[in-house]
């Protein structure tokens, strides 16, 4: 076999063993890798219904037939689990040299279920796997617990961990990798804390054979040279953050907890004045061209910090909590990123709470003496470090922005802004209506990299501001695009620099398995990947109100800059999400039919689960 | 609204918006732009490079046929501009940054 080992390694943590799960040819053709293939290992291995942070939730790295390749961006891994803050299906990605170490190590996915009974470090190493004692880790930031790790293990060897934020369940905590990567959004993080699985380390040797060597090192070079050119310049020049400022004059920056769509300190926290005025250098994942990554540093007097910095980072824990001092924004940022948790999400939550704290509902001795309003960055670096340890308001926090809102009530569920129990990213969604229905429908809640609905907003394709049922097909497109390139793994950014994306991407599947790949077979594996996710939702006790959007979308209009007075309504959404179940020929209940599952070679997946899934597909009701 | 007579061949003073590499090389959030009142992407480009020559290679391509296809022309925020002529009044607004959305 080529580009796959056509196995996966399965660790119980409980039993202590390792096994083997075969992958044959047919699964790998059809869920291809990555999320695809993450998703379908996690349908195989998650008992329906079951508690995210209990032993039996499966947590599952899934590398792909990209990985070991060599061609630019390929070095990516998913991870995927029952999330614990959506209860639906979790799934994120990440890039480093820990996605080339695994599989060389001789696995295409690591499986890993149960749960330790003390503190486990997992050391991989060529196919043979340790059970080594963590308890000297407990406590220590993920870049001192990757530190640890290698000094004990081999500075050569690939780690990823979890910091204090995972150990203490926090429910968006992340999976750091690789000097100080992040998979980040959905809690993964919470679940490796809830096995005792403070640190995997992982190291291998195998040669990963590819099909035709030659002609994917041609491909390989031309991809490199179109990877240094327009399609990128603005990932190398300002990074993402160079959203900032566009999205502040086209009112889509959420601000104090989407109360407002413009922020009067953007740019101060702009991708622009980063570059000159905080600007250490730019970084590359592990087998990147691109260099995306922007390394910045504090200038002031306080405490000195210095890390990555990306958009959804800055915008959460900037304007969307009203902070306008950088250097704030980039302690707080390094401090998540030390403590593993999601930026977002995390952000986004303490948003909710100061907005709380501004209406009263929260007070001076809910926060032990912290005055919790916007703008306050010093309440913001604190909070972050009371979620990491759930002590005080931190252990509230700590469960995401929903279950918050429903311990808090008094109509604070108004303002907690997720869809699915995900937090928002930086998109305002009433002036990006694309976007606006990729966000309602996303299998893993409010995410707005798994559609990219945005691009269609930001293009003269659409009227950003104006709902209409063309948005259900793009938002399809969009997800089923994404799927592929999220399962082979490419990262995103590269996407424009491809001619055909599926015919281009077909080619290099071919290079390197040697298996017949058409660029229709990726298309339609990218269907039956975003079919297959809907499918553990439904699995899961999805229904039909699900796909919505919090309340102060659908019923405030936007107050400042020159979105003033655009709104979305109720009937709006509703439209635009009947057009995208439409698109997807499912039910108008937006459940998938026996005939589509049929159609996309799925009723195989798991025969006794289908039942149940369908079962529940009889009685669910129709949205208000 | 019916416009008198040699209007067409009159010109307008707009402002450019600069974001991203077009303001770092530029040095200046915005800048003001004499056009035709029907302007294409081309006749845009052409005299933002006359007045910014530090853009051409970087924002607007050497042979001054438009933008590099990495940038993007938006007027007033409201409408993305493709290579069709602009109709353009004193006062507008046309907002120049990335065309790689998203991150």
């Amino acid at each position: 076999m080529f580009g796959y080992h056509g196995k996966a390694m399965m660790v119980d943590l409980t039993a202590r063993t390792v096994d083997w799960y075969p992958l044959d040819e047919d699964v790998l053709r059809r869920f291809i890798g990555g999320t695809g293939l993450g998703a379908y290992l996690l349908y195989k291995f998650c008992p329906p219904g079951v508690d995210p942070l209990a032993a039996d939730n499966p947590l599952i790295f899934v590398t792909s037939p990209l990985v070991g390749s060599r061609l630019t961006t390929s070095s990516k891994f998913a991870v995927l689990a029952k999330s614990p803050l959506t209860g639906f299906i979790g799934d994120s990605l990440s890039s480093s040299f820990l996605a080339t170490e695994l599989k060389k190590a001789g696995c295409d996915a690591l499986v890993i279920t149960g749960k330790s009974v003390s503190p486990t470090l997992l050391s991989i190493e060529d196919g043979d796997v340790d059970f080594l004692d963590a308890t000297d880790l407990l406590g220590l930031s993920t870049s001192e617990t990757e530190d640890v790790v290698k000094t004990r293990l081999g500075r050569i060897t690939r780690v990823a961990c979890i910091g204090p934020a995972g150990e203490r369940l926090v429910r968006y905590a992340s999976i750091a990798n690789d000097g100080g990567r992040q998979a980040g959004r959905t809690g993964p993080g919470a679940v490796m804390g809830s096995k005792n699985l403070k640190a995997i380390a992982v190291r291998g040797r195998a040669p990963v054979p590819v099909y035709e060597p030659a002609s994917l090192k041609e491909i390989g070079k031309d991809l490199t040279r179109r990877s240094l050119g327009p399609a990128t310049e603005k990932y190398r020049t300002l990074g993402t953050m160079a959203n900032v400022a566009v999205f502040n004059r086209l009112g889509t920056l959420p601000t104090r907890n989407f109360q407002q769509s413009t922020f009067d300190l953007a740019e101060d926290v702009s991708g622009e004045q980063f570059v000159k005025t905080h600007h250490v250098k730019n970084a590359h994942c592990a087998n990147c061209t691109i260099g995306c990554e922007h390394i910045v540093a504090t200038t002031d007097n306080g405490t000195s910090s210095k890390g990555r910095m990306e958009y959804e980072s800055a915008f959460a824990l900037g304007p969307l909590v009203g902070v306008g001092d950088a250097n704030a924004v980039i302690r707080a940022s390094h401090l998540c990123d030390e403590l593993g948790m999601d930026t977002i999400s995390a952000g986004a939550t303490i948003a909710w709470a100061m907005e709380c704290f501004e209406r009263g509902i929260l007070t001076m001795k809910d926060t032990e003496g912290i005055d919790l309003r916007f703008g306050n960055s010093d309440a913001l670096l604190a909070t972050l470090g009371l979620i990491a340890e759930r002590e005080g308001i931190g252990d509230l926090l700590a469960d995401g922005s929903r279950a918050a809102a429903n311990a808090v009530g008094q109509g604070s569920a108004d303002w907690a802004m997720h869809v699915k129990g995900l937090e928002m990213p930086g998109y305002e969604p009433r002036s990006l209506k694309t976007m606006a229905l990729g966000l309602a429908v996303s299998t893993r809640g409010a995410c707005h990299n798994r559609s990219s609905a945005y691009e269609a907003d930001f293009s003269s394709r659409v009227d950003r501001l104006k709902a209409d049922e063309k948005r259900g097909r793009i938002t399809m497109d969009g997800e089923d695009f994404s799927a592929v390139l999220d399962s082979l793994i490419w990262c995103k950014f590269l996407r424009k620099a491809f001619d055909d994306f599926y015919k281009e991407s077909a080619q290099v599947y071919e290079h390197i398995t040697g298996w017949s790949m058409t660029a229709d077979d990726l298309r339609r594996a990218g269907e039956r990947i975003n079919n297959l996710k809907k499918l553990f939702n439904m699995r899961e006790g999805w229904t039909r109100k699900d796909d919505g959007l919090p309340q102060r979308v659908l019923e405030q209009r936007l107050t400042t800059g020159m979105v003033q007075g655009i709104g979305l309504t109720r009937e709006e959404l509703d439209m635009m999400v009947q057009s995208y179940y439409g698109a997807r020929g499912w039910t108008e209940n937006g459940t998938v039919p026996e005939e589509k599952l049929r159609e996309l070679e799925l009723l195989d997946i798991d025969a006794e689960s289908l039942d149940s899934v369908f079962a529940s597909v009889q009685t669910t009701p129709l949205p208000e | 609204m019916i416009e008198a007579k040699g209007a067409e061949s009159e010109s307008v003073t707009v402002r450019i918006e600069l974001f991203g590499s077009a303001r770092l090389a530029v040095g200046q959030r915005q800048v003001s732009l004499g056009l035709p009142r029907t302007a294409s992407v081309t006749e845009i480009a052409g005299a933002l490079a006359d007045a910014h020559p530090e853009l051409v290679g970087k924002v607007i391509r050497e042979d001054l046929s438009g933008l590099i296809e990495s940038f993007t022309l938006n007027l007033n925020g409201n409408e993305f501009v493709d290579d069709g002529p602009l109709r353009l009044r004193a006062g507008d607004s046309l907002l120049l940054f990335s065309s790689q959305a998203g991150g």
